[in-house]
Parts: structure tokens; C-alpha cells; sequence
């Protein structure tokens, strides 16, 4: 398959006078439809790398193309109407819009894409909502539904528009454990299903075993880069379970 | 649309900053409201009392301005000084066909052609300045509005027949049936019974208007058929000093004054009052949008998490600053809305407690007056929303989606 996400020695730095090198040369392929996680410590770079490739932000040097597009050529606006048809946003703290309800969040990308709602848009909520198992909530004021249900609504909000990409960012980081399974075999039935691309960034190891690629950032480079779904799950634990248990061990003493 | 729906949103969700912001604009704009309705009444008033009245517009033959004979060859200069007879009486001798014109152009409310000259009332050892004015008395009613405001006798000059103003009755002491000797700067003196005496409410009229018919005042003044002054009330009062540049260019052979050239002190007192008025309101306006401004900063500021994610799902910029602008215009137009009802409330409370009859003055405020305090407020609130917008459509969205 043709690579669909290319970054190209992709680097960014913060600050002038005393810089921070976030990312320090960072190439990288995705196909389409692949389900991969991007792990790394706190401040490896990771969450800054799923920015750029969403184009929240603008890299300091290097290039992002997806289908073909070389993104950072074009404007703001045109950033913005690739973020709205192209790709959907999960975060970790869910950012709802609290004026409004469950059903008017989801349909919210589809606004700023159409202006107005159609029939099959409105049905294709509905339905998402259904999905993500929180159909009954959808009059529900996004502040009033629990952090689970709130995050199954951003699920929902990130595929309206239909888009080829979703990027994660710590999609359970805020949920508890049966949650947390929950919205991951979610995501993964998503993936399944509709051919999205899914870009997880995580610390958690078992999502990243459960995903078909793993992708370790460390101190802004690329520090492992491989495939899970060849391997059987006993050796994709050997890969992963030994840092996870040294940065485990690291994140209680910190 | 969108942009609309989530305005309309961010206001429902700040109520309390809402409304009290709604609130302050409400009460500036009725101020703004009252204060204009007050100013226009009060000048109206005014306008009325010293010209209402009275003509408009004057017409009366230029004083004659001696002329230089001047040195042409050899002739020696010499100066030649014009005596006019008759004292001031300087005749309109050919009114008729410049009377007819005017009514042709049918822009006057009323029209009359006036003999209007001095003399002296001889009484015992008193002797009072008077001002006579020979009246056709129908016209003149509809300008000076007399008969309703006789006092004794009747609204008639037949013959020798005078009317008098109250306050040289009382000078005089002479009432209905009473006689006046006056006597007219060509020296010509006669006896004239009173039989009316009015009330202009103007201490130096009822001094000194001494009425008498157009015929018999042409005679005393020896004008055979011409008249001094031929004066002219318009519609729209603030119209007359155009039609008297307008009459002056078609007319040059007379001498037209507008009541704004002769009541310059009036308007100048006018204009400063207008100009005090608008100052206010233009402060009252100035802290309106102030207020949009502060509440719209701080708006900004409370909804930074929103925009942030509005902006990740692919909100344009513009789109963003829109929203604000929006609720700037929202603002601006809702509270000067509400502002105009109050305003309107005001002067109806103000009426209620002074009503014209007793002494206070007819306030009406206008439509149009209306309109354009909500227009401006509008126009104002959107521009009070143009810098909090500009930040709101520069806000990273990174910032705040990774701060939670």
C-alpha cells in the first residue's frame, strides 16, 4: 500500500534565545486505514508530533503531505478546512462544548463544514451516538454527562465528517479501566469497520499492544518503529512490557 | 449560520454578564433617547415662541445708498447725499405682481403685505413711540395669530378704527371706546377710536403695535397704493433662510431677510445647546461601547477552551472573530432596543409630570431620532467587538487543548 501520511524530517523548536528541540528530525510513514499507537515518556515529543500532523501547529522546518497535499504550503484557512473534512480530533480531557448538548456537539464539525444540517447528517448523529453506546444521553448538556459518556460524544464528534484520519491523544487517559476498555474496543471496531486511519498517542501499554504499529519517540527522535500485528501478543509484551515497567516505576518516583 | 447559533449560545451561557451588560446599555440609550427628545422639544418650543408667530421671511425696499459722482474727464467730484422722504417709509409701490408670484410658487404657509411705519401717541404731556402696522386683518391673523389672543373688543379696523396691545392700554389708560392722537413722522396727526385691545405675549408688541387697516395707514403715511414690507411664513421654519437667498437671487430689487438673519443670537444660543447635547450622547455612547468592549475581553477570556476547539474541528478565523462581532452587534442592538422603550418611558413620565398646558413643553420623540440610536448603537457594538474578536480569532488552539 502507498504511504498516505508522509513526514519529512519533520522538527520543531521552541523559544530563541534558550531552544527547546521538541522534535529533531522526525520521518515517518502511515498508510491508509493503519491503526497505530505513538508512545513515549512526558515531554518525549510525542503529543507535539500529533499536533503537527493535525495541524494544530506548524513545524519549524520539514513536511507533512497526506494524499498527496504538501499541508504546510497552505494558509490557515486552508489548514483548518483539512483539520475539518479530513480529520477528526479526540482529545484527552474530551473538550466538549458545554453550551450545548451531546447531539448539537457531534454535529458540530458538520456546521463548520456545511453551515447547515441536513437530514442524513442529523441521522448519521443519531447514529454515531447510538455506536458509541450513548444514544440515550443525546439531549443531555455536554457539562451534565460523565467523563466516559463525554468522551463516547467526542468519539462521535471526530467521526461526523467521515474523516480518513483520527488522531488521539490520550483517548483514555481520564477514564477508569473498564472504561478505558471500553472506548478502545471502540476505536478499534471504528478502525475495522470504516478503513479510518487511527493515530493513538498513549501512554498506555495496553493500548499500544492492541494496536497494528507502535512508533517509541524519544527526546524528539524516532526511538523504535514497529509492527505488533505480525508478532504474537507474548512478544509484543517482551517489547513493551520492560520499558513500561521502568517508566512505571520512574512515574511513582516522580 | 453556525457562527450565529454559537453567538447567540455564548450570551444565553454568560446570562448574569448578559444581562447586566444589557442593562447598562438599556439605560445609556434611553438617556441618550430622552436627552435628544428633550433638546429637539425644548428647541422646538422655542423656535415656535419667537418665530411661530411671526413672519419667516421680510421683504422691504433697500435703504438707498448714496452714490459717488464719480471723476470721469474733467468733471470735478462731487458727493451727493440721498434724502428720504417720509422718514423710513420706503414703498413697495409694485406688490401686486410680486405678490401674485409668490402665491403662484404656493411654498408659503401665509402672506401678507404690511404698511408699517412709527409715530407718537400724544396724550397730555405724555408722548409714547408707537409702531403702527396696517393690516389686511384676515392675513395678518394667520400669521400673527391675533384674534384669538384679543382681550376686549373686537378683531376689527373699519374706518379709524385701531386695536391696541394690553400694555398701552394700561400705559395709556384708554380701553374699547377710548381715542388715541397720533401723529406720524410727516407731521400728518389724527384721532383714532380703540376698538380692540390684544395680547401677543410680548411686552414690547403689546407696547407698541398700534394696528389699523392697510388702506387708512396708506393714506397716513402717504404711500398711495404701496406698502413697506411684504412678509412670509414657510412650512419648515429652518427652511427659510433658503427660500430668502432663493427670493433675494429672483427679487434683487428688494431687500429679503430670513428670521435666522435676524435672530443670529437665537440660533447661535440654539446651536450650543444642539452641540452640548450631542457632546453628551456622544459620551453616553462612547461608555456603551466601552462597556461591550470590557464585557466582550473578558468573554474572550472565558471562552478561550471553546474557540480553541471551534478552531481545532476546522473553524475559519474569520468565522471566529464573527462570533464576537456578533455578539458586539447583538449587544448593541438589543440594548438600544430596549434603551429606545425606556427612553420613550421617560418622556412620557416627563410629560405626565409637565404637561405642556402648564408650562412645560410638548416633547415628541421622533421615529427617525429612534432608528438612528439604534443604528449607531448596532454600529458601535460591533466595533466595540472588533478587538476582542481579533484576539479570539488569533488564539492558538494548542494553548488551550493542551491545558485541558
Amino acid at each position: 500500500m502507498a504511504e498516505f501520511i508522509a513526514l519529512r524530517d519533520i522538527r520543531k523548536t521552541y523559544g530563541t534565545t534558550v531552544p527547546t528541540h521538541a522534535l529533531r528530525g522526525i520521518t515517518l510513514d502511515f498508510v491508509a486505514g493503519e491503526y497505530a499507537a505513538i508512545i513515549g515518556r512526558s515531554g518525549s515529543g510525542k503529543t507535539t508530533l500529533l499536533n503537527i500532523m493535525g495541524t494544530l501547529d506548524r513545524p519549524t522546518s520539514g513536511a507533512l503531505v497526506v494524499g498527496g497535499e504538501d499541508l504546510f504550503r497552505l494558509d490557515d484557512d486552508g489548514l483548518a478546512r483539512f483539520r475539518n473534512r479530513t480529520v477528526g480530533f479526540i482529545f484527552q480531557f474530551h473538550h466538549l462544548l458545554p453550551e450545548f448538548n451531546a447531539l448539537e456537539n457531534v454535529l458540530i464539525p458538520n456546521r463548520v463544514y456545511r453551515g447547515r444540517v441536513g437530514a442524513d447528517v442529523l441521522r448519521r448523529g443519531k447514529e454515531l451516538l447510538e455506536r458509541v453506546g450513548v444514544g440515550n444521553r443525546m439531549h443531555s448538556r455536554a457539562n451534565n454527562l460523565s467523563g466516559g459518556e463525554q468522551q463516547r460524544v467526542a468519539i462521535a464528534r471526530a467521526l461526523i465528517n467521515e474523516p480518513r484520519i483520527v488522531f488521539a491523544d490520550e483517548p483514555t487517559g481520564n477514564l477508569d479501566s473498564d472504561t478505558s476498555e471500553d472506548v478502545k474496543a471502540l476505536l478499534r471496531s471504528i478502525n475495522r469497520e470504516l478503513g479510518t486511519t487511527f493515530l493513538i498517542v498513549t501512554h498506555d501499554r495496553h493500548i499500544a499492544a492492541g494496536c497494528d504499529r507502535v512508533v517509541e519517540i524519544d527526546d524528539g527522535l524516532i526511538r523504535r518503529d514497529f509492527r505488533t500485528a505480525d508478532a504474537s501478543e507474548d512478544e509484543n509484551w517482551r517489547e513493551l512490557a520492560p520499558c513500561n515497567c521502568r517508566e512505571r516505576r520512574r512515574g511513582d518516583l516522580g | 449560520m453556525f457562527n450565529l447559533v454559537v453567538a447567540f449560545r455564548f450570551l444565553r451561557e454568560g446570562r448574569g454578564q448578559t444581562v447586566l451588560i444589557l442593562f447598562g446599555i438599556t439605560v445609556g440609550i434611553a438617556v441618550q433617547v430622552f436627552l435628544n427628545a428633550l433638546i429637539v422639544g425644548l428647541q422646538r418650543s422655542l423656535i415656535d415662541r419667537t418665530v411661530g408667530s411671526a413672519p419667516h421671511i421680510a421683504a422691504s425696499m433697500p435703504d438707498i445708498v448714496p452714490e459717488a459722482g464719480l471723476p470721469g474727464g474733467d468733471v470735478r467730484p462731487v458727493l451727493t447725499r440721498v434724502v428720504t422722504n417720509q422718514g423710513n417709509v420706503k414703498p413697495i409701490r409694485d406688490w401686486q405682481p410680486l405678490v401674485a408670484q409668490l402665491e403662484k410658487l404656493g411654498a408659503f404657509k401665509s402672506l401678507q403685505v404690511v404698511v408699517r411705519g412709527s409715530g407718537f401717541i400724544v396724550q397730555g404731556e405724555k408722548s409714547l413711540p408707537v409702531v403702527l402696522q396696517g393690516f389686511d386683518l384676515e392675513r395678518a391673523d394667520a400669521l400673527y395669530n391675533i384674534r384669538r389672543r384679543m382681550t376686549d373688543g373686537r378683531y376689527e379696523v373699519g374706518g379709524n378704527n385701531v386695536l391696541i396691545g394690553t400694555d398701552l392700554a394700561a400705559k395709556l389708560r384708554v380701553g374699547v371706546g377710548g381715542s388715541l392722537r397720533v401723529t406720524v413722522a410727516s407731521g400728518a396727526t389724527d384721532v383714532f377710536p380703540v376698538g380692540g385691545v390684544f395680547d401677543l405675549e410680548s411686552q414690547p408688541v403689546n407696547e407698541s403695535w398700534v394696528i389699523i387697516s392697510l388702506a387708512r395707514a396708506q393714506t397716513l403715511f402717504g404711500l398711495d397704493r404701496g406698502v413697506t414690507e411684504v412678509e412670509l411664513q414657510v412650512d419648515d421654519v429652518f427652511t427659510a433662510a433658503g427660500w430668502a437667498r432663493d427670493l433675494r437671487a429672483s427679487f434683487p430689487s428688494l431687500k429679503w431677510l430670513s428670521w435666522q438673519e435676524t435672530n443670529a443670537s437665537l440660533l447661535a444660543a440654539l446651536q450650543s445647546q444642539s452641540s452640548s447635547s450631542y457632546m453628551i450622547q456622544l459620551f453616553v455612547l462612547l461608555s456603551v461601547t466601552l462597556g461591550i468592549a470590557s464585557v466582550l475581553a473578558v468573554s474572550v477570556v472565558q471562552k478561550a477552551r471553546q474557540i480553541g476547539i471551534l478552531k481545532a474541528v476546522g473553524t475559519m478565523t474569520r468565522t471566529v472573530s464573527r462570533i464576537f462581532l456578533i455578539q458586539g452587534a447583538v449587544l448593541g442592538f438589543t440594548g438600544s432596543l430596549l434603551g429606545s422603550v425606556g427612553g420613550w418611558a421617560l418622556i412620557q413620565i416627563f410629560q405626565a409630570l409637565r404637561p405642556p398646558q402648564a408650562g412645560g413643553f410638548p416633547i415628541t420623540v421622533g421615529f427617525g431620532a429612534i432608528v438612528l440610536s439604534i443604528a449607531v448603537a448596532t454600529a458601535a457594538g460591533t466595533l466595540a467587538a472588533y478587538v476582542p474578536a481579533r484576539r479570539a480569532a488569533r488564539l492558538n488552539p494548542i494553548e488551550v487543548i493542551r491545558n485541558g
